[in-house]
């Protein structure tokens, strides 16, 4: 099969790719291994979050100054006018999907997790319990966090705990609530297996929002917030938060839960649906084991279920991610990237891989190992020479945390645009 | 204790990414999903066989987990074999007839006016949902009046005069049910310059598999192995099939779930609709006239699987003239022979709305689709008529 | 200050210290128990969890090993919900020496162990997951056995008989009047209060912590501590015991325990003065897994979860003594005879296999002292979750509705206990891990009934965490029913859970390659990335 750029890996990074490379009218293919790390995301886009554990306000402003220091970061390769580039070409995509993404401008905003701690990010989707609702609630005396009955990765009394705590909500009551919903008794047999994705689809049947809508308002009659694990549907949140909050007369609003993360599958759908509508081939549950390089070009990549049959483009983006999925192996003594056997950036001893603590303030090295590319994020192969026809982009590339820095989305947005730039750019200038 | 040979559930991570995209779990709470009855249970059967849940058997086999797995479990097939590994087998003659396509298929072609008669009586589907607890809801496949491999000996003679071959795998459906698509198949080959060899196959062993007979759906996989190596004239040439679940069972099930090894064949199998596209590529390519049709495509389960569903539409975007709408992946339902029992022909049906609703949405012309029991599946609950997209090649070919 | 009285103290709760606390119990004896963490979180945690039949000591320490056997046979009957008789195999491998094959048939035959030499293709057929290449083998009466659950068993049924344990409570110092002691002034950790206990006995069962207790005493009392190190595979690799047929040594022990394996041991000598702060080395793996490899080869393709590592608590009576050379004798110490010290008593050495046995002489020995007669019953009174000895199938029908694999889990860590944790509501039974089926009923069960503190107290006594995620979705939704189930506040909830996974990284570190690393990046990704728990100090500033 024959295609003028193919995409190795569907999460952010790849998916922001392929759009960028099939709008410009590129035969583009997509192959995932499996669902992206957006399963398991905030569901908002984290630019910069923290510099040297300090939380950011400016995400720019320390992008500026990030450029300036560290060489190797993605950021200083993509350069600020191009993350602003690919952050507005990101929310613009996801619009076209009718997936709204808030931003605050030149400043970073907050938004709520599960534990009721408090998260730097950039964009956040319309329903989520954001720095936008905040500016709107000073006036607010009373916060409802509720829970369904059930479900059990959600607990709102550590949540109310945690977020009272906080100078924002020192003035604000903070209460965690209980709501049983029939439609989770019902056919019930097995409750264990709730999870926010079963809830949501409870949420998708129109039938069920009156009904739910009556049950928060009676469980948070006299708040003026409710705030609520992040269920209301994957594709059709944006129709069920308007009547939730209409029939309800409340303010209710989202928190990310804990795997799976409905808000992700949003983005994760809205970015699929965009990609397909532009033409782009999507070929899902396939995994790629190797490729056929010479003279410093990749002439064609096999895939695990046609070892024989070769895929051919004339550039490929590599965006598999880190370990989690799959794009770095690490095994007893290495570390080894497997479809291309990259170069790569990391401590060949196991003991230096990570630190003494779970919570240690420096995190753990592992996580900012990966592929180092040069300035067109194009990697080396182990003999040190640049692919020519490789791109790579997303948590595959070293030199970033993205916990630490909270930067995960931001990379994976800014080198995947770049990436695609580079292919577009160089398939012109060939024709 | 046994030997533990596949051990791909040591790899799940626990991310529940499967259970998110299992069709049944989201449509019955009977079912826990894909990662607690694959990867999460094994472990615990390993530890005592007693602790198998029953509510594996609500498992369809659709492998929409396995496409949706970040870690490469092959949660599908873990599920698959602790069906038959771990729980006491009740025979069942509604799973042997329903699991023997082949042995059916031979009755119900010589006697197919008859059957056909009968499958469609009230007072049979009363009987056969009463005695044998098939679903009278069901409609049955028709049986043609004669097998493909007939109809086949006839052109076998022209066949030779094609300097180059390829092995074509029909499968149960196309002898039995409907040997159009064959002849289908046979045309667009032929068109292609290629001639078409025919093996003594017997079933793959796909509802074998689903109805629990292991050891018969190995003696097939053995003889398929060795009657297609053996029919091989060199490394070269594609073995075909134009049913995504044979072709899923002789790549995927053979080694995977059979523990057997397919390595003579497994390069040479090739998905029909990839093979052609493949051709086209190489400049083989087909004059086709336009055929100003709207259609809908579904990409089945198992397609989807291998990854192969892709290769579909990229050959219907050949066609000239045709609208192809692609539909948002979703399971049918019908699973094979899932559909075809009372237990689960309610959840079947679950299964499916999503995808009758899109269809209806769409409003297409007709639905094409890969696999022979979506097709059933789909003109048994939607107005729209299902063909293969082979067939539609046929039909455009000049 | 609280203070408290009662006619025997003992300190430590490992296997043996509840041991005696249940002997005194059942003999009358009105006693307290008082450990500075958790139960069996010192070295009666932290070994492989092998039922001895004895055939591991038979060739060089007969005694240990006619011990073992026998008590083996008692444990089987009074804690039979904490015990699997898989059985064992000694195998010997090409490159081992094939003499100790019958070495070791004869002194088992001599120590009344029930050995038995059987084919290898037998051995392959009972165990198809063994190295193939061996050249003999020999069954015996090997079996797992839960520490955890034994230990929680004993102080269960002493708290029942009206005994009282006070665990995070930490003793400072051993009371005297002139020679006699007379009670113990302690910590209470969770409490953060200080209080005083008076007995006229005192047994000091801290096992290598002992040297410790008896200098507040100030008697001198001397540890040797050798350090054994295990690693534990993601699942079953074997279902009976194998062991290598030869001179022990590192690495040459696989036990099935529950749902997974341990390679087990490494033995290293190590300074007193490091007991607190143990760390698995580097190298220890190395070895654990390449000889675990011989035994079956798996080893190299499973995950590995953890590893961890224990003290052995040996006394040195006299001299240098390398760790595994020394006999795992039991040693009692009546300080009156040794240091003119009335009252206090030391029990130490010994193994997990014959806490009982050293209960019942420790008790003995302070029932000497107090005047009372009653005979030991620890041998035939079963344990709570013993008393009836019923198969998964039933216990499967009797539940029925509850998913099998949930019924056969609670039952085969809570026995006949299954009964007080099991119902058919829906939400007794919805999973809070779902790698080890631990239910919410279990979680409610076990935080009001067995003395747990923290998560880290509730995966002992449930498995919760210990399976292949190690906590990832587990660890927060059990920090929350501490709140619902327990009297702590949904900080102090949020603290558990920090410390929780603070705890598991310890024994995951050391293993962080491969699907460990990935599970690792993943839970790392959850509770860092997405709930910020690192950052709830800052938060609240």
């Amino acid at each position: 099969m024959r295609y003028d750029c193919i995409i190795i890996g569907a999460g952010v990074a790849g998916l922001t790719a392929g759009i960028r490379c099939a709008k410009e009218g590129l035969h583009t293919a997509i192959i995932s291994s499996g669902m992206s790390a957006l399963h398991f995301s905030s569901g908002s886009i984290d630019l910069l979050g923290y510099r040297d554990n300090a939380v950011v306000y400016k995400p720019f402003e320390a992008i500026d100054q990030l450029t300036g220091t560290i060489a190797q970061h993605p950021y200083t390769k993509c350069g600020k006018p191009l993350i602003i580039e690919a952050l507005l070409f990101f929310k613009q995509e996801c619009e076209q999907q009718g997936l709204f993404l808030f931003d605050n401008g030149n400043l970073n905003h907050f938004h709520v997790t599960t534990l009721g701690t408090l998260k730097p990010t950039y964009f956040s989707q319309r329903s989520v319990f954001n720095e936008d609702v905040y500016s709107r609630f000073k006036a607010m005396k009373k916060i409802v966090i509720i829970n369904f009955e059930g479900y059990r990765d959600f607990h709102p009394q550590l949540a109310a705990a945690q977020l009272s705590k906080h100078s924002l909500f020192a003035n604000c009551e903070i209460v965690a609530k209980q709501i049983e919903m029939p439609q989770l008794q019902d056919d019930g047999k097995y409750p264990h297996e709730f999870r926010s994705i079963d809830i949501a689809r409870i949420f998708e049947k129109e039938a069920n929002i009156e009904k739910i809508a009556d049950l928060i308002r009676l469980a948070a009659k006299d708040a003026d917030f409710v705030v609520m694990p992040a269920v209301m549907g994957i594709t059709n949140f944006n129709q069920i938060h308007n009547k939730l909050q209409s029939r309800t007369r409340l303010l209710v609003y989202e928190v990310p839960t804990l795997p799976p993360s409905i808000l992700g599958m949003r983005i994760d759908n809205a970015l699929k649906s965009r990609f397909a509508e532009l033409g782009g081939v999507y070929i899902a549950g396939d995994k790629v084991v190797r490729a056929d390089i010479t003279d410093d070009v990749v002439n064609a990549i096999y895939t695990n279920s046609h070892p024989e049959n070769p895929m051919e483009a004339q550039c490929y983006i590599l965006s598999t991610g880190s370990f989690f999925s799959g794009g770095l192996v690490s095994e007893f003594d290495n570390m080894y990237e497997p479809i291309f056997k990259l170069k790569l950036h990391h401590e060949p001893e196991r003991n230096k891989w990570y630190n003494q603590n779970f919570f240690h303030r420096d995190s753990h090295a592992f996580l900012q190992y990966g592929v180092l590319t040069d300035e067109s994020l194009r990697p080396y192969d182990s003999n040190n020479n640049i692919i020519q026809n490789l791109y790579c982009s997303g948590a595959i590339m070293a030199h970033y945390n993205p916990i630490k820095e909270g930067c995960g989305s931001g990379v994976a947005i800014s080198t995947g645009y770049k990436a695609a730039g580079q292919i577009i750019n160089l398939l012109k200038r060939m024709s | 204790m046994i030997k533990l040979e596949n051990i791909s559930f040591d790899h799940c991570i626990k991310c529940t990414v499967c259970t998110i995209y299992c069709p049944v779990a989201r449509v019955t709470h009977l079912y826990p999903g894909p990662k607690q009855s694959g990867p999460d249970t094994e472990r615990l059967r390993i530890k005592n066989p007693e602790l198998l849940d029953v509510s594996l058997k609500y498992c369809s086999n659709c492998k929409r987990c396995e496409i949706a797995c970040p870690s490469d479990v092959k949660i599908a097939d873990i599920i698959q074999t602790a069906k038959w590994r771990y729980s006491k087998k009740e025979l069942r003659i509604r799973d042997f007839l329903l699991s023997r396509t082949d042995l059916m298929g031979t009755f119900g072609t010589l006697f197919s006016a008859i059957v056909n008669f009968f499958t469609h009586l009230g007072m049979v589907k009363y009987f056969l949902d009463v005695i044998f607890k098939i679903p009278s809801g069901r409609t049955f496949p028709n049986y043609a009046s004669g097998t493909f491999t007939k109809w086949f000996k006839s052109v076998r003679k022209y066949q030779d005069n094609y300097a180059d071959k390829v092995i074509y795998f029909h499968g149960c459906y196309v002898n039995y049910n409907y040997p159009q698509l064959g002849k289908d198949v046979v045309k667009v080959v032929n068109a292609l310059g290629k001639g078409v060899i025919i093996t003594k196959e017997k079933c793959c062993g796909v509802p074998l598999i689903a109805n629990g007979y292991i050891k018969k759906a190995q003696s097939h996989g053995r003889h398929n192995i060795k009657v297609l190596s053996s029919a091989l004239p060199d490394d070269k040439t594609k073995i075909v099939s134009a049913s995504s679940s044979c072709t899923l069972a002789l790549k995927h099930e053979y080694p995977n779930l059979l523990e057997l090894d397919n390595s003579p064949i497994i390069n040479n199998i090739t998905y029909i609709t990839q093979f052609i596209l493949e051709e086209f590529e190489k400049g083989n390519i087909l004059r086709l006239k336009p055929l100003s049709y709207t259609v809908a495509y579904h990409s089945p389960c198992h397609l989807e699987r291998m990854g192969s569903a892709a290769f579909t539409i990229e050959l219907l975007r050949k066609i000239p003239a045709l609208t192809v709408k692609i539909l948002h992946s979703e399971c049918c339902g019908i699973s094979g022979t899932y559909g075809f029992k009372n237990e689960y022909y309610g959840i079947s049906q679950s299964v499916g709305n999503e995808l009758f609703r899109i269809i209806d949405e769409a409003k297409p012309d007709f639905v094409v689709t890969d696999c022979e029991t979506c097709k059933w599946q789909i003109e048994m609950n939607t107005k729209y008529k299902v063909i293969h997209p082979i067939s539609l090649l046929a039909e455009a070919i000049e | 200050m609280k203070t408290l009285e009662a006619e025997v103290i003992v300190i430590g709760g490992g296997a043996t210290g509840c041991g005696v606390l249940r002997d005194c119990t059942l003999r009358g004896i009105d006693a307290i128990l008082i450990e500075k963490n958790d139960i069996a979180s010192g070295t009666t945690g932290r070994n492989h969890g092998l039922l001895h039949s004895g055939a591991r000591y038979a060739v060089r320490d007969l005694e240990s090993a006619t011990e073992c056997i026998k008590e083996n046979r008692i444990l089987k009957k009074i804690a039979w919900h904490c015990i699997e008789p898989t059985g064992g195999l000694f195998v010997t491998l090409p490159e081992d020496d094939p003499n100790y094959h019958n070495r070791l048939l004869e002194a088992c035959r001599f120590a009344g162990i029930d050995a038995k030499e059987i084919s290898v293709k037998k051995a392959l057929s009972i165990e198809p997951n063994c190295n193939p290449n061996i050249l003999s083998a020999i069954w015996v009466p090997d079996g797992t056995i839960d520490p955890f659950r034994l230990t929680s068993a004993n102080i269960l049924d002493s708290i029942e008989r009206g005994a009282h344990v006070f665990t995070h409570t930490q003793v400072e110092r051993i009371m005297l009047k002139q020679n006699q002691v007379i009670g113990v002034q302690c910590y209470d950790k969770t409490a953060g209060e200080y209080l005083e206990i008076y007995a006229p006995i005192i047994v000091n069962a801290s096992g290598v912590w002992g040297q410790h207790i008896c200098k507040t005493a100030g008697i001198e009392l001397k540890m040797f501590p050798s350090k054994g190190s295990m690693v534990i595979i993601d699942y079953r690799i074997n279902n009976v015991v194998v062991n290598r047929c030869r001179v022990p040594s590192d690495g040459d022990i696989i036990v099935p325990g529950d749902t997974v394996s341990l390679i087990g041991t490494t033995s290293r000598k190590i300074p007193y003065d490091t007991i607190d702060e143990l760390v698995v080395d580097d190298d220890e793996i190395d070895v654990l897994l390449s000889d675990g490899e011989k035994l079956i080869p798996n080893v190299s393709r499973a995950r590995v979860l953890r590893a961890y590592c224990g003290v052995r608590p040996l006394i040195a009576v006299s001299g240098e003594m390398d760790g595994r050379d020394i006999s795992r004798g039991v040693v009692l110490i009546d300080h009156k005879e040794r240091d003119n010290v009335q009252g206090l008593i030391t029990i130490a050495g010994g193994k997990l296999m014959t806490y009982r046995l050293m209960a019942e002489m420790t008790t003995d020995l302070i029932a000497k002292k107090l005047g009372n007669s009653k005979r030991c019953l620890t041998y035939k009174i079963p344990l709570p979750g013993s008393e009836k000895r019923v198969g998964y199938t039933k216990k499967i029908k009797y539940f029925s509705g509850i998913p099998n694999s949930v019924v056969g889990s609670t039952h085969y860590r809570h026995g006949e206990r299954v009964h007080n944790i099991l119902s058919l509501k829906k939400r007794n039974y919805g999973l809070i891990c779902e790698c080890e089926m631990v239910t919410l009923g279990e979680v409610e069960y076990a935080i009001k009934n067995l003395k747990v503190n923290d998560i880290v107290d509730l995966r002992r006594r449930t498995r919760i965490g210990m399976g292949p995620c190690q906590g990832e979705l587990c660890a927060y939704r059990a920090a929350g029913l501490f709140t619902e189930f327990g009297d702590f506040t949904p900080d102090e909830s949020t603290k558990l859970l920090m410390d929780f996974l603070e705890e598991r990284f310890k024994g995951v570190k050391p293993v962080l390659w491969g699907d460990g690393l990935r599970e690792f990046e993943f839970t790392y990704w959850i509770y860092q990335g997405l709930f910020g728990l690192g950052l709830v100090e800052d938060n609240n500033t």
